[in-house]
């Protein structure tokens, strides 16, 4: 297609400037972060930091627990993800390679939920956390997140495309469920587990509604929630402020550049068609 | 599939599913009914709680300020939806277009990126940029000679405003989902329609569309959803303001609970917020077909 | 895969398969907190967890308190908690509610009415009154916000400071529109002249009147001018609306007059205006000090001016509190040794003023040495404090629907001063919607 009409230059050519504005807004956001103060609300505004500083970034990684909050970040996601993998991935199986009563009745229900976002639940929630004086702790924020049937809908998806033959082959040789899952389905998924760990990893590192209501001490809180306490606490100040979006979105940023592919390839994977 | 039915035991099934069910149980169907319960009562965190059976649903439908929270919502929704379903696919066809290019890639990224912010970065950036003294969105529309309104204190704008950055946000994730239902459409059609001389709209109209109608409905049924819950970019741009013309259900459920203390009541928006989007999933299944999840 | 017995496999299978199941269910229950039977404690130190709804500047401040406490005690130990604003009163009654609250907590005085049934009567608790085993006396204290701290004839609060809004300026603007930067305006007439001297002479934003554009701040300059005239926002009793009448007019088209004359712009931050150099007056409260001191400001500090009959501040106070402890979790000694470092705190809060800002409500604090020597002392402090003992300082609405009815009239106020509803609709929709609150 490409080289026998001018279109495909044009639009690169017209994209390319689209997708610098669409990227603009971070631009403005690092150069915020990294321009002194008189900078910031002059008056036409400066594209690029005239006398670049450091001073924004110090406040915000001296004077509130910017790395702890990483951490958190980072310990929230990881256990919600990985709890979420290993809870779905043998229900998974039971619902593709197994035939059972009731199966896809059950299954149904489970789908039928898959849509309910955490955000209705935030009251009940609270008072069962509270009740099991959960409340301010890593469970509390990563404990309702696991039980998401997304998991066990990527999953099936893929579990459904490998040919059954594979499990009667492994049957004949004496396997039972656990091994054939282990041996068998495992090894060929790991595009879909990459993707369910994608799509976890992403959805846990920026809840925002439950954990702000379940976390209270500042050193509990995820980067999105401390990403709020720090307005909370600067509202007039946008050089701090951009200084520490910009801390929180560098992490994903310096994922995404070594990763990109395999994040849009899993990401790609969870589309339902 | 199963040849050897004897293999399986009835407890063999239900300790595969254990795990995933008891999450499910405890932390999703448990807390449905429990919110429903808590709504059902006057209670207020200290113990000390009134049965009032509907009461608080009675109160609700008679707080002018509950019925300003859903049109904000609904009129959230109905723009913010079009807008990123519309972008993503606008930006899909694009991509798809360039695809064989190393930049096309560069240029899918950039779009996508966004997609893996937190809220708290998006909603802080957006409302930085459409600062009424100092944003620099309204400076370089106003230096264009387009009237800015500091959308973020009008009334009128700032729902648009609001729907706008959602929509940066989240187009990015629906174009690569788009992408990639295009890419399954195979070329053989292309290039069937092409020797039949058909225009590129026509081709767009009368293979495409429907090809990816499947795929756009779907993103049509999940982004209404998380229009429902929109919260996050709401209470870090406007905290539901000017006035309340941005005051959304779920910052509503927010303030009731958690500012004015009656858990009881917020609980039932809740349960409200739950029985519209569970209506919309099995509305859902029935119009495209629950097979369609599958 | 080697080829063993049929039975056998699947009954090594089912074990495993057991073990599986049986190992996710542990990790899922290990999450859970584990808490250490109380004997494995070490009995000597006695923890108390201290709960605040801090954040910033002052939550620097409380925790040098804090660590001076911890320095100073062998056998108890505060164990600092600081919290968000806007969910604290919720953390604090989940808490209770669940049995495990902080041994002591902090209490606006303006929220007693709802807060009180969460906390510890001081004089009449379990362990008899715990005012007399501190030695904390009345006359220690700034009076009006020690009067403020009993409900129904019980003392629940220990008033820890005072904070209000009074009016900064920028003297440079001053200087520039020939007004004299060290006689800054007092009266109505003063402010207004000064206002159209930076409007038009310094040619810049002459006003703000709320910090911010945040609704909550709008009504609060808002009942500023309405206080200052005399007004109440409800009746006596708490059950109607009384703001709806010819002061809550005349405040609200005085605030609102305030954009129509040019002074400042709707919605717009007046604390970033200030530190921007680019406004000339600013009411904002004793927080702002840290920020304004940062900035290259060349800025003085004075009493808000008297808008109508009387000067008026809107200010509220923090005090220490003990929430409701249940006996089996806090033994009566605990309950002393609360009592005694909330003494202690307040006997070195003159700390809370250099580092917070704020006006210790302690009256030796007010006095100590470290206080009058600071810088913050110098440049608004003693302002403040004046302030504080002159009476200028109304407390916000008292009563137990109070977030509510400000909720509901924080809209429109806002929308009023922003230009977008006349002054007489915005109230009478505002009265419509609190009296529907109070009503139900």
């Amino acid at each position: 297609m490409s080289g026998r009409s001018p279109w495909p230059r044009v639009l690169l050519a017209a994209m390319t400037v689209l997708a610098l504005l669409w990227v603009a807004p971070l631009f403005w956001m690092f150069a915020t972060g990294v321009k002194p103060t008189p900078e910031i609300f002059a008056t036409p505004p400066r594209l690029l930091p005239g006398m670049p500083t450091g001073d924004h970034v110090h406040v915000v990684l001296t004077r509130w627990p910017f790395a702890r909050w990483l951490l958190n970040s980072v310990i929230v996601a990881t256990a919600t993800t990985a709890l979420s993998v290993i809870v779905s991935i043998p229900a998974a199986y039971v619902f593709t390679r197994l035939r059972w009563w009731g199966r896809d009745a059950l299954f149904l229900v489970f789908l039928s939920s898959m849509l309910i976002p955490l955000e209705v639940n935030v009251i009940p929630l609270y008072f069962l956390m509270n009740r099991l004086h959960l409340l301010n702790t890593y469970p509390a924020v990563f404990l309702p997140m696991i039980g998401m049937p997304i998991g066990i809908f990527l999953l099936r998806q893929f579990f459904v495309n490998i040919p059954a033959e594979l499990d009667d082959a492994a049957r004949v040789d004496g396997c039972g469920n656990l091994r054939i899952l282990w041996h068998v389905i495992l090894p060929l998924s790991r595009p879909a587990l990459a993707a369910l760990v994608i799509y976890m990893f992403t959805f846990a590192w920026n809840e925002f509604f439950w954990s702000m209501i379940a976390l209270s001490s500042p050193r509990m809180f995820t980067l999105p929630i401390g990403l709020r306490a720090l307005q909370g606490a600067y509202d007039i100040d946008y050089g701090i402020l951009m200084a520490g979006a910009s801390l929180a979105a560098l992490p994903a940023l310096v994922l995404f550049l070594f990763l990109q592919q395999s994040i849009i390839r899993g990401i790609t994977m969870t589309a339902h068609k | 599939m199963l040849r050897h039915p004897r293999l399986v035991s009835t407890a063999e099934i239900a300790l595969f599913l254990l795990p995933f069910a008891a999450f499910w149980i405890l932390f999703r169907l448990g807390p449905v009914l429990y919110g429903f319960y808590i709504s059902l009562f006057r209670w207020d965190l200290l113990g000390e709680v009134t049965f009032i059976g509907l009461g608080n649903y009675a109160t609700l439908a008679r707080d002018p300020r509950f019925w300003n929270a859903l049109r904000n919502t609904l009129g959230f929704a109905a723009l913010a939806i079009p807008l990123i379903v519309g972008i993503g696919l606008l930006l899909a066809l694009f991509v798809f277009g360039v695809r064989h290019s190393r930049a096309g890639r560069w240029l899918e990224a950039g779009f996508f990126f966004p997609y893996l912010l937190t809220v708290s970065v998006v909603g802080l950036i957006w409302r930085w940029m459409m600062d009424p003294d100092f944003g620099v969105l309204l400076i370089v529309l106003r230096s264009l000679g387009l009237g800015a309104p500091p959308f973020l204190n009008e009334p009128r704008w700032v729902i648009p405003a609001l729907a706008l950055t959602t929509a940066w946000w989240l187009a990015g994730y629906r174009m690569v989902l788009f992408r990639a239902a295009l890419e399954d459409i195979p070329d053989e059609l292309y290039e069937a329609a092409r020797l039949d001389g058909a225009s590129g709209a026509r081709i767009f109209l009368s293979i495409v569309l429907p090809l990816l109608r499947p795929a756009v409905l779907f993103a049509l049924v999940l982004t209404t959803i998380s229009g429902f819950i929109v919260f996050g970019q709401v209470l870090i741009m406007t905290a539901g303001g000017p006035g309340r013309a941005s005051e959304v259900l779920a910052l509503y459920l927010y303030r009731y609970g958690f500012e004015f203390l009656q858990m009881g009541q917020a609980a039932a928006v809740g349960v409200v917020l739950f029985v519209i989007i569970l209506g919309l999933t099995l509305l859902s299944f029935r119009w495209l077909g629950y097979e369609s999840h599958l | 895969m080697g080829w063993t017995g049929d039975g056998e496999q699947g009954a090594t299978m089912t074990r495993r398969a057991f073990l599986h199941g049986a190992a996710a269910l542990t990790a899922a229950a290990a999450v859970g907190s584990v808490r250490l039977p109380p004997a494995l404690a070490q009995p000597r130190v006695m923890t108390l967890d201290y709960y605040t709804l801090f954040h910033s500047g002052d939550a620097a401040a409380m925790e040098r308190i804090v660590r001076a406490f911890n320095a100073a005690h062998q056998t108890v130990r505060l164990n600092l908690l600081q919290g968000q604003w806007a969910e604290y009163y919720a953390q604090l009654f989940a808490a209770v509610g669940a049995g495990n609250a902080p041994h002591i907590g902090i209490c606006h005085t303006s929220r007693i009415l709802d807060v009180w049934r969460a906390l510890t009567p001081l004089d009449e608790s379990r362990a008899g009154n715990l005012l007399d085993a501190a030695g904390i006396r009345g006359r220690d204290y700034t009076k009006t916000v020690w009067d403020a701290g009993v409900h129904q004839g019980r003392r629940y609060l220990v008033p820890l400071d005072s904070h209000m809004w009074g009016l900064w300026y920028n003297k440079d603007i001053f200087r520039r529109a020939g007004l004299d930067p060290d006689r800054p305006p007092e009266t109505r007439e003063e402010f207004e002249r000064a206002c159209e001297a930076i409007r038009t002479r310094a040619n810049t934003l002459a006003f703000h009147p709320a910090e911010d554009a945040l609704p909550r701040k709008i009504r609060r300059a808002w009942e500023i001018l309405f206080w200052g005239q005399g007004g109440s926002l409800l009746t006596p009793d708490g059950r109607r609306a009384a703001f709806n009448e010819e002061r809550g007019l005349r405040a609200l088209d005085y605030l609102a007059g305030m954009i129509r004359r040019g002074w400042n712009q709707p919605g717009t931050d007046g604390f970033k205006q200030f530190a921007a150099g680019q406004l000339g007056m600013l009411l904002a409260g004793n927080w702002y000090l840290p920020t304004a001191k940062d900035s290259n400001v060349n800025f003085g500090f004075h009493y808000v001016p008297r808008f109508f009959d009387r000067p008026t501040t809107w200010g509220d106070s923090h005090n220490l509190v003990i929430p409701r402890q249940r006996p089996e979790r806090t033994s009566n000694e605990m309950l002393v040794a609360a009592i005694r470092a909330i003494k202690w705190i307040n006997e070195h809060s003159d700390i809370w003023g250099v580092y917070g800002g704020h006006i210790p409500a302690f009256v030796p604090a007010q006095r100590a040495k470290d206080l009058l020597e600071s810088d913050s002392w110098k440049l608004a402090l003693s302002k403040f404090t004046d302030m504080a003992n002159r009476g200028y300082v109304h407390y916000p609405l008292i009563h137990e629907r109070a977030p509510q009815v400000h909720s509901a009239i924080e809209p429109y106020v806002q929308e009023a001063y922003n230009g977008r509803l006349a002054p007489r609709d915005a109230l009478a929709r505002a009265e419509a919607e609190v009296n529907r609150v109070l009503s139900s």
